[in-house]
């Protein structure tokens, strides 16, 4: 085992089950064996894709919501906050790309699975309504499993209000562009996710409407090996184009420069 | 209990859509299709008039029996379905015509098709063109009606909900699988008609019983009348305002 290096923790690929050190993963969390990825923190997104300290985050005043009393939710809250040191799953800021300022938001499917809950939407319609404001483009990462069912209706009425205050948006002529990793679901897919102006999947992401489990169970389908993944959407026409993960802040540079205006 | 209610709206005898549009609509004129993919038989579309008003309505289907089910897919609206209603709610923008949709479903089809054909951007349209349509828009829901797909056909002016009808982010059993809890999960999270009128979502809970379609025609009658006095920004405002409002009514 000389050959192997000596220092980092060893882990086991989710996708190969091959043992890769630490060091070998690389910033881009590409696994060396089957080149899959493993899925990013938002801070780890923004590293990768925005200008070395660029990104300044909008300000929230943290509310809480009396309505949302359900046992245990506030206890699983609190451990998602202290593990990822996020305040919700989604971070949202100002940012330049190449030197191109915009509007970014990034979605974490570290904090309970990315979940579109009041607080992340409110930070979404927020960050449309300052892209607005500021006539800036606006860019999305999105990594998100769905609703979430812990706050009930009140997760739900956030699909029909995000695409409201994107309407307001639309209004200044700027470009918005959504990018689907892994995974992008239910409630986000069907809402903001597939309504920007481009939308862009990161190679490998598994994105859809249903679940598979749900679809086996309510439908005789026989599915695909590579059903709801970005190459499968590609190839039925739901997607502008599948970026590999490495190429995708170069790609965004490009899309940037292309939309600008005068 | 939520149990009895599921029991009761899920029944084969539970009023359905087809009853309703043929007691509350005249001269009612089907639409097909969405002009791609093919008709979904989960959703009748078309132009009726109410007491003397053209309105479109679009009104999901659930069926009674076995082979009726079968035949509407249970009422799970398919990608074709939400294309052909987008092209009905485009058509209602452009005569200015009222939108009134009649809801019985567990929730959008779950299926390779759909998924393949565009499921999530079908809904997403919908929402957002039930969201900006300038003329009055008006959700009945009659059964149960959950998650995005049920939401797209409520993105509207005036929710009425029949007194055991229930809307919720996914079906009951989904959301309790997820949330563990002993008691009635009604109690944290809003799902029933009494409960969602609480939190301002819901405009008019509609007593059952015998009486059950004149309830809901004076319902309609009554909300609509109201509708027809805005002008086109105030109806758009109005729907934004109402949402947000139920959005900030519990946070300090």
């Amino acid at each position: 085992m000389s050959q192997q290096p000596t220092r980092g923790t060893w882990t086991k690929c989710p996708h190969c089950g091959g043992h890769v050190n630490q060091l070998e993963w690389g910033e881009y969390c590409q696994c060396p064996h089957c080149h899959q990825y493993l899925r990013l923190t938002a801070q780890q997104r923004l590293k990768i894709t925005v200008d070395t300290n660029s990104f300044v985050p909008l300000e929230f005043q943290r509310k809480t919501n009396s309505q949302l009393q359900v046992p245990g939710y506030a206890e699983k809250l609190t451990e998602n906050q202290q593990r990822t040191k996020l305040k919700e799953a989604v971070l949202a800021g100002q940012a330049t790309i190449n030197g191109v300022s915009l509007m970014i938001g990034v979605m974490d499917s570290h904090f309970m699975m990315g979940t579109l809950n009041t607080e992340v939407g409110r930070v979404i319609r927020v960050l449309y309504t300052t892209a607005k404001q500021r006539k800036l483009p606006l860019i999305m990462f999105i990594a998100s499993g769905g609703a979430r069912m812990q706050e009930g209706i009140f997760s739900l009425l956030q699909m029909n209000t995000i695409l409201m205050a994107k309407r307001e948006f639309d209004a200044t002529k700027q470009v918005s562009i959504s990018v689907l990793t892994d995974p992008t679901m239910g409630g986000v897919s069907a809402s903001f996710a597939f309504k920007n102006d481009l939308v862009i999947a990161e190679k490998n992401a598994q994105i859809g409407f249903a679940g598979q489990r749900v679809i086996k169970a309510t439908s005789a389908d026989k599915l695909p090996a590579n059903f709801q993944t970005a190459e499968d959407l590609l190839q039925h026409g739901l997607v502008d184009d599948v970026v590999a993960r490495e190429h995708l802040r170069g790609y965004l540079a490009t899309l940037l420069k292309l939309h600008q205006r005068g | 209990m939520l149990s009895d209610q599921l029991k009761q709206i899920r029944s084969q005898n539970r009023i359905s859509s087809r009853t309703v549009l043929n007691y509350l609509f005249h001269d009612f004129v089907a639409i097909h299709g969405d002009r791609v993919l093919g008709d979904d038989a989960a959703l009748t579309g078309g132009v009726a008039l109410f007491n003397d008003q053209p309105v479109t309505v679009l009104a999901v289907n659930r069926g009674h029996n076995a082979v009726q089910r079968q035949h509407f897919n249970g009422g799970m609206v398919s990608v074709s379905g939400y294309c052909k209603a987008l092209r009905l709610i485009k058509a209602a923008q452009r005569f200015n015509r009222p939108v009134i949709s009649l809801i019985d479903m567990p929730g959008a089809d779950a299926s390779a098709y759909s998924e393949h054909h565009g499921q999530s951007q079908a809904i997403a349209e919908m929402l957002a063109e039930m969201g900006e349509l300038s003329s009055p828009n008006m959700a009945i829901f009659l059964g149960e009606g959950h998650s995005g797909g049920a939401l797209a056909f409520a993105n509207t002016n005036r929710i009425i909900m029949l007194e055991n009808a229930l809307f919720s982010v996914a079906s009951p059993e989904a959301v309790a699988a997820i949330v563990n809890t002993d008691t009635d999960i009604n109690e944290y999270l809003p799902m029933t008609a009494t409960a969602l009128k609480r939190i301002g979502l819901v405009d008019d809970v509609v007593r059952e019983g015998p009486k059950v379609l004149e309830n809901i025609e004076r319902a309609v009658a009554k909300q609509l009348s109201a509708l027809n006095q805005l002008n086109e920004q105030e109806l758009i405002n109005q729907r934004q305002k109402k949402y947000l409002k139920v959005l900030e009514a519990g946070r300090e």
